[in-house]
């Protein structure tokens, strides 16, 4: 398999006002295969998001590079659909109105866009749905239409930033399952950004782990967990069990808290 | 806490009318459902009369103007009942009439031209940190400047017509909704413009799909501000500029010491400037009723 996505040497600094430069992620280098479903976790701060902004080309590295299916990234494309934790739908369109804006923005007809748009909806769970505003949903409700809205347009890779972080429990156990059955339909390549270590493991296929101040890649973790996965038989698996605890040890170095505060 | 409050200190008598139904509740001795009680028994005995409580808040200030106006007892200030005598006449005289259209007319052109320059001028502003260096200390110099005071400087430019009048209305209307316009685009959630950048949204569509509406709400604030706005500096460029106008109309009328429709004429400026909010809310409603909190709030409700 060709690596999809190819992250070369990559930084990024930022100007602060008050501490001058600061280095928010330093020379990373990894790969994502096609079809392949990667997180990304660590501390807050350590630029995990950041590192996803880049790949999206929201924001520009400052030395190295990133190339997606061989071609250098210099801004966003469709062919990179993001899912933010803020859901970022627009207020003034409805479910429908949300879900279809990416496919006629493209310039794909108006009725073909809805039925596509109405297919995806009923994907998400959210048939009945489809003329409320966002104002009217739930956090959760808000996250399925900004997924379907992704998918809408048919991006290649999927960049999802702590997309259930500001769900509840149950939700989110809920949308991580959902998430997992479209991802099996059509296995696009995935990069998740998350705090959880267990969804982490629960989700992908490869953990990357970063450590902050500055970011870097610490280490990498493959999870070598049969697919189709339920949580409910992964919580009582004890390989699942020892993956969480392994990660977890790696993110819990008290010399790294030591490192960034003390300095 | 304010029910309590009450329900100790000895309150006088209300009829269900005056929307005081809260007190009558609690003093009933019902305190522990008092408040929620009041409230549907105040919303109950106003319902079914709407703009009842406006409509007694004007009567009250004709009253009030009525005891003023027998008490100082001068020609400049007559009594409310020969005002509202007077209007019937003032509005069914041509002449007049033709003259609130002019008003109209030029308060609607001079408005409509700034809200067309100004929202994608505010609207750069807020995404354009260049455009806002360069725009922003203009705009706080001209901002507090009375645009009516320019009225004698623009007409030596543009003489006493049309032009000068539309141009101070413009001026007026043009900086809130600058303003907003620039609190509203800047106000934009970062992530909805990637969402928008990611489906292959260019900067300048952006700005007019994703900034423009998403600002929407804020504009529609400075628009009001400016309505209004546009309404005062019509009748202050027509009393300086008097060629006509309702302002031209007020103004000779009190050169003639006539005292009754100077009155007049300002109850019915007072009523344009109701109607046109009356209308631009509605519109209002109508285009960003998506912005609008989901559920009813009650405000301060416990």
């Amino acid at each position: 398999m060709a690596a999809c996505i190819e992250i070369e040497q990559l930084s990024r600094s930022f100007d602060t006002a008050k501490r001058g430069t600061h280095l928010a992620l330093s020379e990373i280098s990894m790969a994502v295969e096609e079809g392949q479903f990667v997180a990304i976790v660590g501390p807050s701060g350590c630029g995990k998001s950041t590192l996803l902004y880049v790949v999206g080309g929201f924001v520009a590295p400052t030395t190295g590079r990133v190339r997606v299916v061989g071609k250098e990234v210099d801004g966003p494309g469709p062919d990179r659909g993001p899912v933010f934790q803020e859901f970022a739908l627009f207020p003034w369109k409805t479910v429908l109105g949300n879900v279809s804006y990416g496919l006629i923005q493209r310039g794909v007809a108006r009725r073909e866009a809805l039925a596509r748009a109405r297919a995806l909806i009923e994907l998400v769970h959210l048939d009945g749905y489809e003329n409320f505003y966002p104002k009217e949903l739930s956090g959760g409700m808000k996250q399925r239409v900004a997924i379907a809205r992704t998918l809408a347009y048919g991006p290649r890779i999927l960049l999802m930033d702590e997309p259930f972080g500001a769900l509840d429990a149950l939700t989110r156990t809920r949308l991580q399952n959902e998430l997992l059955e479209i991802w099996e339909r059509d296995r696009k390549t995935v990069m998740f950004v998350t705090h959880s270590v267990d969804e982490a493991v629960f989700l992908s296929d490869r953990v990357f782990v970063m450590s902050r101040s500055p970011g870097r890649i610490k280490c990498v973790i493959e999870i070598a967990l049969p697919r189709p996965r339920r949580r409910t038989e992964l919580l009582v698996n004890r390989r699942y069990q020892d993956y969480v605890v392994s990660i977890e040890r790696e993110m819990d170095d008290p010399a790294e808290d030591i490192a960034t505060h003390g300095g | 806490m304010a029910g309590d409050m009450q329900a100790r200190i000895p309150s006088p008598p209300t009829s269900d009318l005056s929307g005081f139904g809260q007190l009558k509740a609690t003093s009933l001795g019902k305190p522990r459902f008092a408040r929620s009680e009041a409230r549907a028994l105040a919303a109950r005995s106003l319902a079914p009369i709407p703009g009842l409580a406006p409509l007694l808040a004007c009567l009250a200030l004709l009253l009030a103007w009525d005891v003023a106006a027998r008490l100082v007892a001068i020609d400049s200030l007559p009594s409310p009942w020969s005002v509202l005598n007077e209007l019937p006449k003032l509005l069914s005289d041509r002449e007049v009439l033709l003259n609130i259209l002019d008003s109209l007319r030029r308060m609607a052109t001079g408005f409509a031209l700034a809200v067309l320059f100004s929202i994608p001028l505010g609207l750069s502003m807020g995404r354009s940190r260049l455009v806002a260096a360069s725009c922003n200390p203009l705009m706080m110099v001209i901002y507090p400047v009375p645009k009516a005071a320019l009225m004698p400087i623009i007409m030596l430019w543009l003489g006493v017509g049309e032009a000068a009048k539309i141009l101070v209305i413009f001026l007026g209307v043009s900086l809130p909704v600058i303003y907003h316009s620039y609190q509203g685009a800047r106000a934009v959630e970062e992530k909805m413009l990637w969402s928008a950048a990611a489906m292959g949204m260019e900067a300048r569509t952006r700005l007019m799909r994703v900034v423009l509406p998403a600002a929407l709400p804020e504009i529609m604030v400075g628009a009001r501000t400016g309505l209004v706005l546009a309404l005062i500096t019509m009748v202050t460029s027509e009393m300086i500029a008097r060629q006509s106008g309702i302002g031209n109309v007020l103004f000779n009328a009190l050169d003639m010491a006539q005292y009754q429709p100077v009155y007049a004429a300002i109850v019915v400026i007072g009523m344009i400037g109701l109607l046109l909010d009356v209308a631009f809310e509605k519109l209002r409603g109508k285009l960003v009723s998506w912005a609008e909190p989901a559920f009813p709030i009650i405000a301060g409700s416990t």
